[in-house]
């Protein structure tokens, strides 16, 4: 067999794919174990030393969350309790949730639970997107927290007549149909109070989640229309 | 070409994918190189036979 070609050697191409199978296999349970890493949730004990975790824990809720720019990573990220000055969070300055800065490891775990069964169960994701998952018919969640428009000069909250950010979300919550927001009004979905205030929680806790400054730019459209 | 980490978690592919084509660039090096030997290793062997 004079000058037969490698190219249609069947032993090159089993090797090549043998090779290729196996280091993309090696690859993919690294890259398992490195994201488990990676979205783990903190702890209450984190946030008290100042330790950093991409997913806080439940107790974040205790604390004041804003989304600002680091220069260091060139995007905005959620601060926790206060800047630093390097765009890094501080987890100092608390902020009252409905009524206390105080809610303990065990209540705050409860109640994000409850959110997150209520925003199974109500089926949020059917319009809304969490995370980018989801519908696209409704504006995203993930930082609705930190949504200029439920500030005290917003739009929405004085619509609810309430004074604090999260009394206004959940009354929302409670009574979507009542309040013209949007084209795409939001259905009433029969959610209570006690849901409302789990699904608030939930939506704070989702703001203070590091996602490598996603959704872009956030809050910083001027003059939006229709969510545009 | 390797900028100090910027990533909340230290990771070996935060280290890497410092920008839009690192990672990919490094991954399919480290795909083909290996190709390329066995590339060889298979040539010689034909040429041995022949």
């Amino acid at each position: 067999m004079a000058n037969k070609s490698v190219w249609s050697d069947n032993r090159f191409w089993a090797r090549s794919a043998a090779w290729i199978s196996g280091f993309a296999s090696v690859l993919l349970i690294w890259l398992t174990f490195d994201t488990s890493v990676q979205i783990s949730m903190g702890t209450d004990s984190d946030l008290k030393n100042g330790v950093t975790k991409r997913v806080p824990a439940p107790t974040v809720i205790n604390y004041k969350i804003t989304y600002e720019m680091s220069a260091k990573r060139g995007h905005e990220v959620p601060i926790i309790g206060g800047n630093d000055g390097k765009g890094m969070s501080l987890f100092q300055e608390k902020e009252k949730f409905f009524g206390k800065d105080d809610w303990s490891e065990k209540e705050a775990a409860e109640m994000l639970h409850l959110g997150k069964l209520a925003s199974q169960t109500k089926n949020c994701m059917n319009c809304h997107t969490l995370l980018g998952n989801g519908a696209y018919y409704a504006p995203d969640l993930t930082k609705a927290w930190l949504d200029p428009a439920w500030s005290s000069t917003g739009a929405l909250q004085p619509m609810t007549g309430k004074t604090t950010k999260e009394e206004a979300m959940a009354e929302f919550l409670q009574h979507p149909s009542k309040y013209p927001t949007h084209a795409r009004m939001m259905p009433n979905l029969g959610i209570t109070e006690k849901e409302a205030r789990g699904l608030v929680a939930f939506l704070k806790h989702m703001s203070s989640i590091d996602t490598n400054g996603f959704p872009r730019n956030f809050g910083k459209m001027q003059g939006a229309v229709n969510g545009k | 070409m390797i900028e100090p980490l910027t990533d909340v978690v230290p990771s070996f592919f935060a280290i890497l994918n410092q920008g839009p084509l690192t990672l990919t660039i490094f991954l399919h090096t480290i795909i083909v190189l290996p190709m390329i030997w066995v590339y060889k290793q298979e040539k010689a062997r034909l040429d041995s036979e022949a």
